[in-house]
This record gives C-alpha cells, structure tokens and sequence, in this order.
C-alpha cells in the first residue's frame, strides 16, 4: 500500500507532473522576462504563462478538413508522457525516483520522441506551412543530435558509467566535468538549443517564414499540450546538463541540495535566454552545415580524446 | 469558480493576429511599435501570434475591399472562439478617406463583428494600447 503510495507521488508530484509543471512555468516566465530585460522591455508578469495555458486549455480546439484527428489529438499527449517519463529518472536535489545501470541512453531517446511527434503532426495536419515546418525540423534533428550524443557521451565515458545519477554523485567527489571538458558542455548546450528549438534554431517554427511549422494547424487543447512538452522538454533538458557537466547536487556540502542544484539549472537557463537575445535566426541549410562541418567533428574529437586521456 | 479563472486567464493573455485588408500599411508600422520597448505590451500578456488557430483577438487595419472580403471572412472563421474584433484606423472604423471609392465596401463592421473602434490616421499606439485594455474589461 505505502509502495504504492509512494509510486503514485513520484508520478503526480514529485518529480512528476506538480513539481515538473511547476518548473516548467517558472523558467518560461524567468525566461521571457530575462529576455525582455536584455532587448530593453520590461516583460511579462510571473503568472503569464499560468495564464497562457489556461486560455488554451478553455479554447475551442478546430483541425481543418483532411487532418487526421486521432493522430493530432494522440501526438502531444505520446510526446508529454515520454518527456515526463525521461524526467524519472533525473536525480534533482540528490533525489531519483528510479535508476539503472544504462538510464542515460533511455532518457536521450525518450527526448528524442518529441521531435519525431513534432514532425508527424505537421506531416498529417494538412497545412503547406507545417508541412514544410516538418520537413525542417526533421532535417534540423539529423544535425544537432548526432554532436549532442557524443557531447553527452563524454561524461559517461570519463565516468565508467551510464547512470545518470552516478555520473553526477562521481563528481560531487572531484571536479565538475564543465572544467574538464568545456568543449562538451559548450557542443551539449548548442544541441540542447537545438532540441528544443530555440532561437537561434528555431527554425522549424520560424514566425515570418512558415507561420508557426508544424503547429499552424493546431488550437486550444492540443497547442496547450505541445507548448507545455516543449517547456517540460527545456526544464528536462536542463536538469540533465546539469547532471552530467555541473555535478547535480553536489553531497556533502552544507547548502542543501536542492538549493545548490537550482542555481545552476537557473544559470544554464540564463545562458539559453541570451543566447536566443543575442543570435538571430540561422537558415536551416546553415544549420545543417554547422551540425556537419563544425559541431560533429569537434564533438567526435572530444570523444576520441576523452577515451584516449581518461577511459582508457 | 472555474469560469472566473478561465475568465481570468483570457483577459490576461489575449494573442493578437494582425490583418491588414487594404489599407495604406501606416496603422500596421503603429500596431509593430506595440512591441518595441518603449510601448512592450507583453506587459499585458499580448503576444503577436502568426497564425489565426493561435490568435484571440483580430486587429484589423484598413477599409474592406471587395478583393479582400471574402480573405478577411476566412481568416475570422479560422479563429477558435471565443474571439474578437478590434477594429483599427480611421479606415477600418469606417471606411476614411476611400469611403465612397467604387471597390470599397466600407469599414471592418460590414463583414465583422467589431467589439473595439480604435479611430485615428494612423491612430497612436497609446490609443491602441487604450482601445486593447478596453477590450480586456469587457472580457
């Protein structure tokens, strides 16, 4: 009874949906008003996004002639259940609700769920602009998440272990792998922007291009469900950098670890909020050529060099 | 008490769409100065959206044309309820200076449904940001 009690808090509150909604509104809100800080606005108020998704939730929800509906009303709920799923298995604060030998490469594919959803729904709402919007952000996946999994990959191998709470409790002991390999982090921060499509790679939504990409077509519920994935998606993608490069929560230091860990997925968001002030769109054949040309091999370098010096 | 927090939550994120039915295109450089920072209505939760499944509030601009009609019709019916109408410019309110002109049929209220009259040529962006809050409380 108490086991089951116990599951049923991991899912509903924390580190499930409460606690994950609850972030994930928070960070929009630090995010958007960060944002506005830097172009010399003064922002939204912090129950914006609360707001936003109400609204949506209470709107009328329309798909056009053609569209398949079971496919657009199953997409954003398949993709919110894989991101809360990839949330389970994230220490935060020194608190995992399970864990396994191998738990990162689970989490990396759940997260990739998403974008493969997001690709499908513009494929089947019937729209030239989500369709095209589709396209793209299939293309944009090819480019980012080749570098970004052998980013992640650096840490797991200096480590000896693909657990994420593992990798973190491991340097918590000695140093945070940000210093050890600054060109991992920095790959695994581009393609964490790219995964979830943030300017400057936003392009799959590109507003003055494509209208809103894959999304055009979508209302009320079903947009409220795919902005909140995609927000749970950040807060997610967050918390494992944080893991895996800043050393989660590090034990044994006096500050609580939930405190300790806060600030540093707060200070990965702020670099992700300037980032997006700073750069202006990229074209997607200018992504595809980064992700190529540049991301990948110095990415592969990494790699080569991490089981060269430290795996042996 | 669910009705007051949905209430709540449309008078605090209306997402405006911006059409422009034959205008001259100096009310649209006006609605655009909403988003800068001197006037940032995202103070307000007003977020310019690119699509009409996205949008709650139409902004229109300029008078109605026969071309235009039937696009500006359309536009509306894609716009989930509840929606509204504001109606922007001298032109839009009722049809300016082309009032009389042979392929104009007048101002935005002879198509639409017009909840807010925001009049001026180009009206301000301060009475633009007025006749949106005045639209927030009938909300």
């Amino acid at each position: 009874m108490t086991e089951w009690l116990s599951v049923l808090f991991a899912l509903l509150v924390f580190p499930g949906f409460g606690f994950l909604l609850a972030c994930a509104l928070a960070f929009q809100w630090i995010d958007r008003r960060v944002e506005a800080r830097l172009q010399g606005r003064v922002g939204p108020p912090w129950f914006q996004p609360l707001a936003d998704l109400i609204k949506l939730l209470a709107k009328e929800d329309v798909l056009p002639v053609g569209a398949n509906e079971i496919a657009c009303a199953a997409l954003p709920m398949v993709s919110l259940a894989a991101v809360l799923t990839a949330a389970l298995y994230i220490p935060v604060g020194g608190w995992v609700a399970r864990t396994f030998e191998g738990d990162l490469i689970v989490v990396l594919f759940l997260l990739s769920i998403p974008a493969l959803a997001y690709f499908l729904a513009g494929w089947l709402s019937v729209s030239v602009y989500s369709v095209v919007g589709g396209s793209r952000s299939l293309l944009q996946f090819f480019s980012y998440e080749v570098p970004f999994l052998m980013a992640l990959s650096g840490p797991a191998i200096l480590s000896g272990s693909w657990s994420i709470s593992r990798i973190a409790a491991q340097q918590s002991q000695a140093v945070w792998l940000a210093l050890v390999q600054p060109l991992g982090f920095l790959l695994a921060l581009v393609g964490l922007i790219g995964k979830l499509k943030r300017s400057p790679f936003d392009i799959p939504k590109a507003k003055s291009e494509i209208v809103a990409g894959p999304l055009t077509e979508f209302s009320g519920r079903k947009l409220a469900l795919w902005h909140l994935t995609m927000h749970i998606q950040m807060v997610v993608g967050i918390f494992l950098l944080v893991n895996l490069f800043l050393g989660g929560s590090d034990v044994g230091v006096t500050i609580p670890g939930v405190l300790i860990f806060g600030i540093k997925a707060l200070f990965i968001l702020l670099m992700l909020s300037v980032a997006s002030a700073l750069y202006a769109r990229l074209r997607i054949d200018q992504l595809a050529n980064i992700g190529w040309r540049v991301l990948a091999p110095l990415a592969l370098a990494q790699m080569l060099a991490t089981i060269w010096i430290g795996g042996g | 008490m669910l009705e007051r927090i949905v209430r709540w939550a449309r008078r605090k994120s209306p997402w405006i769409l911006h059409f422009n039915s034959g205008g001259c295109n100096g009310c649209d450089i006006e609605i655009l100065d909403l988003l800068t920072p001197r006037y940032d209505v995202e103070r307000l939760g007003i977020l310019k959206e690119a699509s009409p499944r996205h949008a709650d509030v139409l902004l229109c601009t300029g008078p109605v044309t026969r071309q235009s009609r039937d696009r500006l019709r359309r536009i509306y019916e894609q716009i989930p309820a509840p929606k509204w109408v504001v109606a922007v410019g001298s032109c839009s309110c009722s049809g300016g200076v082309f009032r009389d002109g042979y392929n104009v049929l007048g101002g935005i209220d002879q198509v639409l449904p017009v909840d807010v009259y925001v009049p001026g040529c180009p009206c301000r962006p301060e009475a633009l940001i007025d006749g949106l809050a005045r639209l927030l409380e009938m909300i």
